[in-house]
């Protein structure tokens, strides 16, 4: 099965021919730039950047009642969010569909964007080990065991790998079972996770919330020694901690929401029904599709690690460490491509999701008074500036990373390998950026 | 060191005037006032159906007629906003989509076949 997308109606338009090759030669053009006229000294520290939140606003979110607040909300969703997967109808007017696919995978994007760790602040599944916690007398930041360091961020790439694949490949993916099986596993790993590592587990391996504060990390909020600062996003960025899997994690959300974009071009649809060999086995398009998806992610990782690695260093410098130490740089990319492929799909399948979620049990009921809304199309009547703010976020989400890498550079890299060291991750990088806009333009 | 940096200035200044040049040529013209119908050809043969996949220009607000031609009764169904679901019978049936009134890629998928049959490309 192929893009049958259950939930959301008509795609964007094809950006223009003259929008895609004018985005290449700005990223090209400002690559470039930034590598002749930047700063030779590193500029970001992270043990001094940043300066303290104001007062008032310190004195709100470090409060009891803020936290307890945003707590009660993410658990309101996620009891409702419950309610429809145990008792809706195996209907796609279920909002379920729509509030795993749509309000959890891609509104936490712009939400942690803007306000910081979301999903760590309304994680219901940190809010039950909070409770547990507390009815047992423990502490919820300690558990069984030590967090084993080389485990990293591991299994949140692999729990991402596990949402995407339910979204993008798995042919069932708008069916109410296999999306409550999935969530049920979701929530009982992490309450497992919880209990055995303590929040850490949380901070490191649950999918949701390590994107979430990956993508945070270009918000203007940052912490350190537990005190709210306010920071440019270039100077939150550099805090990332490069721990292992973290570059696994940006090559499945690149990769992915790439080969979410390719899937659809007619170059790949002709091709899966155009083979005789894929329509005689019923079993080759989830196959074909799989490989791909599997294809895209490695082949983005690959692409990394290699502009990361190929540089000369000091000796005794292990050249392995380096892709992680560089992986905060491609998350400004993640985030300009994600917010070009999805950012219609929100508002109008987001939309479309609260107007469902009025009427749970598809009975006609309408609980916030939001089911006779209409959605509003609103760019699909502008289709000009859709396609504008589609390149212009690549091309911003390019700038960030390129600086975001310069700025490592000249922190890690031998003086005499600066420039030329740099030279093939921003190879790299062009070539994730002109590869995006590719695909907004065939796609 | 220098030179590099000199040669790197250099690239930038040139890439900046291509980008400047290709912003310059952004001119598009305007789509012609009141197209025809645009009728599609759809034959269904067993798994197998044309068109496959392939895209195809519709204007806004132009007339879309389907010319199914089928072994087999089935549904189509067209993931405009809102979608549409159309049957059609063993024989020729002429299916009659109306017009769209916004841009976008609209699916025409057949679900019995799990393949998209046509993408209207709207603009």
């Amino acid at each position: 099965m192929i893009s049958a997308h259950g939930i959301g109606g008509a795609r964007d338009l094809p950006i223009s021919p003259e929008l895609a090759i004018a985005g290449a030669v700005a990223a090209l053009t400002i690559s470039f730039t930034v590598l002749a006229v930047a700063w030779r000294t590193p500029r970001y520290d992270a043990a001094t950047s940043g300066r303290p939140a104001p007062a008032w606003i310190v004195g709100i979110v470090d409060s009891t009642w803020w936290r307890v607040l945003w707590r009660a909300v993410g658990f309101v969703l996620f009891l409702y969010t419950a309610m429809v997967a145990v008792f809706g109808k195996d209907l796609l007017t279920n909002p379920l569909f729509g509030i795993f696919y749509v309000w959890w995978w891609v509104a936490l994007v712009p939400l942690s964007l803007l306000f910081g760790r979301v999903w760590r602040a309304i994680s219901p599944v940190r809010t039950i080990n909070l409770i547990f916690a507390k009815l047992s007398g423990g502490d919820p930041e300690t558990g069984v065991y030590r967090y084993p360091e080389w485990l990293g961020h591991w299994p949140a790439a692999i729990g991402l790998y596990a949402f995407v694949w339910m979204e993008l490949v798995y042919p069932y993916s708008t069916e109410l079972g296999p999306v409550r099986l999935w969530c049920a596993v979701y929530v009982a790993l992490m309450l497992i996770g919880g209990a055995l590592f303590g929040n850490v587990f949380y901070e490191r391996a649950d999918p949701f919330e390590v994107y979430s504060s990956l993508v945070a990390k270009l918000s203007v909020w940052g912490r350190r020694d537990g005190a709210l600062l306010v920071r440019s996003p270039l100077a939150n960025l550099d805090t990332v901690t490069p721990r292992a899997g973290l570059v696994a994690v940006t090559a499945v959300l690149f990769g992915s929401t790439a080969f979410d974009s390719f899937k659809d071009s007619t170059h790949w649809v002709t091709f899966l029904q155009g083979s005789d060999y894929i329509n005689n086995h019923s079993w080759a398009p989830t196959l074909v599709n799989n490989l791909a998806l599997l294809g895209f992610c490695l082949a983005v990782g690959a692409i990394f690690a290699a502009g990361t690695m190929l540089t000369g260093v000091e000796p005794g410098f292990r050249r392995r460490t380096l892709p992680g130490l560089f992986a905060h740089s491609i998350v400004p990319i993640i985030v300009g491509y994600i917010i070009a492929h999805y950012l219609s799909y929100l508002l109008e399948a987001g939309e479309a999701t609260l107007i469902k979620a009025s009427d749970p049990f598809s009975n006609g009921s309408n609980w916030f008074g939001t089911a006779n809304w209409k959605v509003d199309y609103y760019f699909a009547y502008h289709p000009t500036m859709l396609a504008n703010i589609k390149v212009l976020a690549v091309v911003c989400g390019h700038v960030v990373g390129v600086i975001a890498a310069h700025d490592r550079a000249v922190k890690l890299l031998p003086r005499r390998h600066q420039l030329t060291g740099q030279l093939p991750l921003l190879f790299a990088m062009v070539a994730f950026t002109i590869g995006g806009l590719w695909l907004l333009f065939s796609a | 060191m220098r030179k590099l940096r000199h040669l790197i200035a250099v690239l930038a200044v040139l890439a900046g005037a291509l980008f400047l040049t290709a912003c310059g040529s952004d001119g598009q013209a305007p789509a012609s006032s009141q197209p025809s119908t645009k009728t599609i050809d759809i034959k269904f043969e067993g798994k197998s159906v044309t068109p496959n996949g392939e895209r195809v220009n519709v204007a806004i607000g132009q007339e879309v007629k389907f010319v199914v031609t089928a072994d087999a009764p089935g549904e189509i169904h067209v993931h405009s906003s809102p979608e549409k679901q159309l049957e059609y019978g063993t024989g020729t049936t002429i299916l009659d989509l109306g017009s769209f009134k916004t841009a976008g890629i609209i699916e025409v998928e057949s679900h019995s076949l799990e393949k998209t049959i046509v993408q209207l490309e709207v603009k």
